[in-house]
């Protein structure tokens, strides 16, 4: 199983149930093949950077599952077929979400070790002032 | 944002961009240090649907701001572009803009 990132794009003239119809269609696609959905962002309408088939905005939606890939073969395949959808993009992050965490975690780590690092040098002077009189001492006394 | 290298007077330090640097008269100009915006901000992901941020790295016509006028490192160059051009791919960004 990875995680996937699906963004795509509906005309701009879809009507607010057209658009719940596909993203049920696509989130049924997944679920049907044994996946699950993470999260589901409608960004709403946005203008594109381009034209798209002569359109100038679009209804983008993002869908966040977790699947096989197979199942993303099939979810492409379908929102190929459909005529509403202009444009859509499918990608992988389970790894950079991995990677992620680890950079995350070094950091963390990092912040630790300094935050630790800047009483220790105190601590051990504190202890040697400790040990260092008794010491000390017998050799102010010679 | 950076720290200032290469005050005019101090020898050792090497001037960034050294052809900047006038030679005539005793005023002397340096270039300040390129940083890469990512590190310095901790910014570990570079995501292509965040678009405000990639627009701050793409020139007038819709090009990718190269490394040495963006001060970015490699590693965040590599990813940044990879951004911009999945960006690209779902109409966020252009491929070319019109001026």
């Amino acid at each position: 199983m990875r995680i996937y990132e699906e963004l795509f794009i509906i005309k701009p003239d879809a009507t607010e149930e057209e658009i719940d119809q596909i993203i049920e269609q696509m989130q049924g696609v997944i679920t049907h093949a044994g996946g699950t959905i993470d999260k589901m962002d409608k960004w709403g309408k946005r203008r594109l950077a381009y034209r798209v088939d002569k359109h100038r905005e679009g209804y983008y939606v993002l869908i966040q599952f977790t699947a096989g890939p197979e199942t993303v073969h099939e979810l492409e395949r379908r929102l190929r077929v459909t005529d509403a959808v202009i444009k859509f993009l499918t990608v992988r992050i389970d790894e950079s979400l991995k990677l992620l965490e680890k950079k995350k975690k070094r950091r963390e780590k990092r912040a630790h070790r300094k935050a630790t690092a800047a009483p220790a040098p105190a601590q051990p002077s504190v202890a040697a002032q400790m040990l260092g009189t008794p010491l000390g001492m017998p050799e102010e006394a010679r | 944002m950076a720290e200032s290298r290469g005050r005019p007077g101090s020898a050792g330090q090497r001037p960034t961009g050294g052809d900047k640097a006038v030679l005539t008269g005793k005023k002397q100009y340096f270039r300040r240090k390129k940083v890469c915006r990512f590190c310095v901000e901790k910014i570990d992901d570079i995501n292509y649907k965040d678009v405000k941020m990639l627009n701050a790295f793409i020139a007038e016509r819709g090009k990718i701001v190269p490394r040495r006028i963006s001060g970015v490192c490699g590693p965040c160059q590599r990813r940044l572009s990879d951004a911009i051009k999945k960006a690209r791919n779902i109409a966020l960004l252009p491929f070319a803009a019109v001026i």
